[in-house]
């Protein structure tokens, strides 16, 4: 029977399987890169919301405290989103006929919640809760970013599940005293390798297990 | 289910068909396969990420007012909200006003002081003694408390020139004048509860034992500014362990009669 393929076509069959290879390591690779970008995650991205509402402004420059509107995120999962009532206990008075508040006043007139847009959402599989970081010393701003610098919030982390697990795995790295977990300045360089330990053991963290057992977080 | 196997057994033979046309070996056909599917799957993962069921601030297609969170049925009280104890969730004695929880200050008597506020000198009916004990665990939480609600009004140590009222809000009256240094403690509980005048009511931010915390933290701020003066605390139960106390740090949260309000799991 006469060839069907010339000789070179060993070298053909050869390079397609590197080729191949090569292809394919780089589609894994793509596909890790996309599933990390801000396009997928939501990461570092801001959102219009129906009241330019800043934390620059607010937390910033006047100084309110988280709680003052985040009134839940010590003892609930949600750290809860304020009320129409809580910004007219201010803008009754100050600022009672900007235009920028005009949807707030009309909110509290027609006694509807204003639709703010979500920008962290976690998928409903995953289970968080914030009592739980707050009360082990986890700051907002360690998961938030510099909250107090952001006219509009975005998201400063990716909130996948090797972002949590990094933590989760070295708790220690992260936590600070209690004193400053609403202190959006502060710096992971206060604190030395031992005050670290120490901080761990007064908190009674759990051990790396539990914490990176799937059913901590797939319940 | 049948006829759908066939079908995609029935393409796989057309690919291997054809790609085998091409003579590469089983593995690429296999991987080739395993491609097709990973791009499948990444179809699938939506209707975990958003089950359906409420997590708090959801939007509701189901309820009238779109709102997940539901509010109470007018006339009725959950669980742990019978607030009988008047003292304690009134701030104010046994047939003292009866006003309810959402009337405003009816002992308010509207004179104004210069600047718009309003001058509240009958303060009959308040209670004059702190319904719980006063502890110095009460007084740091309350220190917390009011440096979250009430400093960017009323100041570090009460004398009404917090942030806001830097920025225009009307200047509150001073904490530290002879006035509110004799006004019992009810009325202050009574104003974070039912607000007054230009202060809205506090009572959904803060839970009946923290404005307690705060008041006795208010009373150590005027005493710390008028050291001289004979102002005392006095608890009309120093020892009574049932008296719903708040609790002290962040770790136990304030539980004691909110437990069905947040919810600790969902
Ligand atoms: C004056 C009230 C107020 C204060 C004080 C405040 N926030 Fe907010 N916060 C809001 C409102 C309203 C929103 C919703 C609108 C938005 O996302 O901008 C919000 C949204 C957020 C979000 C994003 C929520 C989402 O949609 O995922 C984060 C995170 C947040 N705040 C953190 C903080 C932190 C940390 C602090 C303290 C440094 C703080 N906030 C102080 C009112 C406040
Ligand atoms: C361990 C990391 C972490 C810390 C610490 C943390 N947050 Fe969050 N926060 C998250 C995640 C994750 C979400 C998204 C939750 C979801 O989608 O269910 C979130 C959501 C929010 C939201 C949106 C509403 C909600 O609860 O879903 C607000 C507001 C918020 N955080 C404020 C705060 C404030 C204020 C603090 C500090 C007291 C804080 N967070 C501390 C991780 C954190
Ligand atoms: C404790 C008082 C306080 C509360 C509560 C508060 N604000 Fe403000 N807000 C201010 C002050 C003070 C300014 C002026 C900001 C500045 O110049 O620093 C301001 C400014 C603003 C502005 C900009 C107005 C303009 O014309 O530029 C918007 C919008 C706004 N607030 C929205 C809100 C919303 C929405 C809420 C409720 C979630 C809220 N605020 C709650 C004190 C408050
Ligand atoms: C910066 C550090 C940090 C990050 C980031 C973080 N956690 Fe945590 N997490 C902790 C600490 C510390 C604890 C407390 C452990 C303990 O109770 O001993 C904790 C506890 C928890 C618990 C409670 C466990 C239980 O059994 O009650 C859950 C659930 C949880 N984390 C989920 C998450 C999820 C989901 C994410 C990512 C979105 C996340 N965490 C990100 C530090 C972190
Ligand atoms: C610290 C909390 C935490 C722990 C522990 C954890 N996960 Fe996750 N997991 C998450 C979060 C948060 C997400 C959502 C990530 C996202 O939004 O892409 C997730 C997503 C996933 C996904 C879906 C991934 C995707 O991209 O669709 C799988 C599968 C998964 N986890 C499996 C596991 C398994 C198996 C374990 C135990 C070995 C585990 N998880 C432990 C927090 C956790
Ligand atoms: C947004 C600014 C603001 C905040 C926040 C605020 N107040 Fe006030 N407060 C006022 C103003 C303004 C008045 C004067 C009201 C009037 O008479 O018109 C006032 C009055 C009072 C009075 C009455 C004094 C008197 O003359 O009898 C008390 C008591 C009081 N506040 C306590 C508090 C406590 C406790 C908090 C924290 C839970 C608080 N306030 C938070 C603005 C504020």
């Amino acid at each position: 029977m006469a060839q069907v393929f010339h000789r070179a076509a060993n070298n053909v069959a050869k390079i397609s399987i590197v080729v191949a290879v090569v292809l394919a390591a780089t589609a894994g690779f793509v596909y890790t890169q996309l599933a990390r970008s801000s396009y997928l995650t939501g990461q570092h991205v801001e959102k219009q919301q129906p009241v330019q509402f800043s934390h620059k402004h607010h937390s910033g420059d006047d100084g309110i405290d988280c709680r003052y509107c985040h009134t839940a995120v010590e003892t609930s999962y949600s750290a809860g989103i304020p009320p129409t009532q809580t910004c007219m206990n201010c803008h009754s008075q100050i600022w009672s006929d900007s235009p920028y508040l005009e949807p707030v006043r009309a909110s509290w007139r027609e006694n509807k919640p204003i639709e703010w847009e979500r920008v962290h959402d976690l998928p409903e599989y995953a289970y968080f809760n914030h009592s739980i970081h707050i009360a082990k010393g986890v700051g907002c701003s360690t998961c938030h970013g510099q909250i107090d610098n952001m006219p509009a919030v975005w998201q400063e982390h990716t909130l996948q599940m090797e972002w949590c697990l990094q933590c989760h795995r070295e708790p220690e790295k992260y936590i600070r005293p209690k004193s400053e977990i609403y202190n959006v300045q502060w710096n992971d360089s206060e604190l030395s390798d031992e005050e670290r330990l120490q901080l761990k053991a007064d908190y009674k963290i759990r051990s790396q297990e539990m914490l990176t057992s799937c059913s901590t977080c797939h319940r | 289910m049948l006829k759908s196997k066939f079908k995609v057994q029935s393409s796989k033979f057309k690919v291997r068909e054809l790609i085998s046309g091409l003579k590469l070996g089983a593995w690429n056909v296999r991987l080739f396969l395993l491609f097709a599917f990973c791009l499948f799957a990444v179809g699938c993962r939506y209707d975990m990420q958003d089950q359906p069921r409420y997590k708090a601030h959801k939007k509701s297609d189901f309820f009238a007012d779109g709102k997940a969170m539901r509010e109470l049925p007018e006339g009725t009280v959950p669980r742990g909200f019978l607030r009988e104890d008047k003292a304690f969730y009134q701030g104010k004695t046994e047939g003292g006003q009866n006003a309810t929880a959402t009337a405003p200050n009816p002992a308010a008597t509207p004179t104004m002081d210069s600047s718009g506020n309003t001058l509240v000198t009958d303060f009959t009916g308040l209670v004059s003694e702190f319904p719980l004990p006063v502890t110095e665990d009460l007084i740091n939480r309350g220190e917390q408390r009011y440096n979250v609600f009430c400093i960017v009004c009323h100041g570090p140590v009460g004398n009404g020139d917090g942030m806001i009222v830097r920025r225009g809000f009307s200047k509150p009256p001073t904490y530290n004048d002879d006035r509110l240094r004799n006004a019992p403690v009810g009325h202050f509980y009574n104003v974070i509860t039912n607000g007054q005048g230009k202060m809205n009511s506090y009572a959904a931010m803060v839970p009946p034992a923290d404005r307690w915390a705060i008041v006795a933290y208010i009373r150590a701020l005027q005493i710390s500014q008028n050291p001289n003066g004979n102002m005392q605390m006095n608890s009309a139960n120093p020892s009574n362990a049932n008296a719903p106390t708040p609790i002290m740090n962040n770790a136990n949260p304030v539980t004691t009669n909110n437990a069905n309000v947040s919810g600790g799991a969902r």
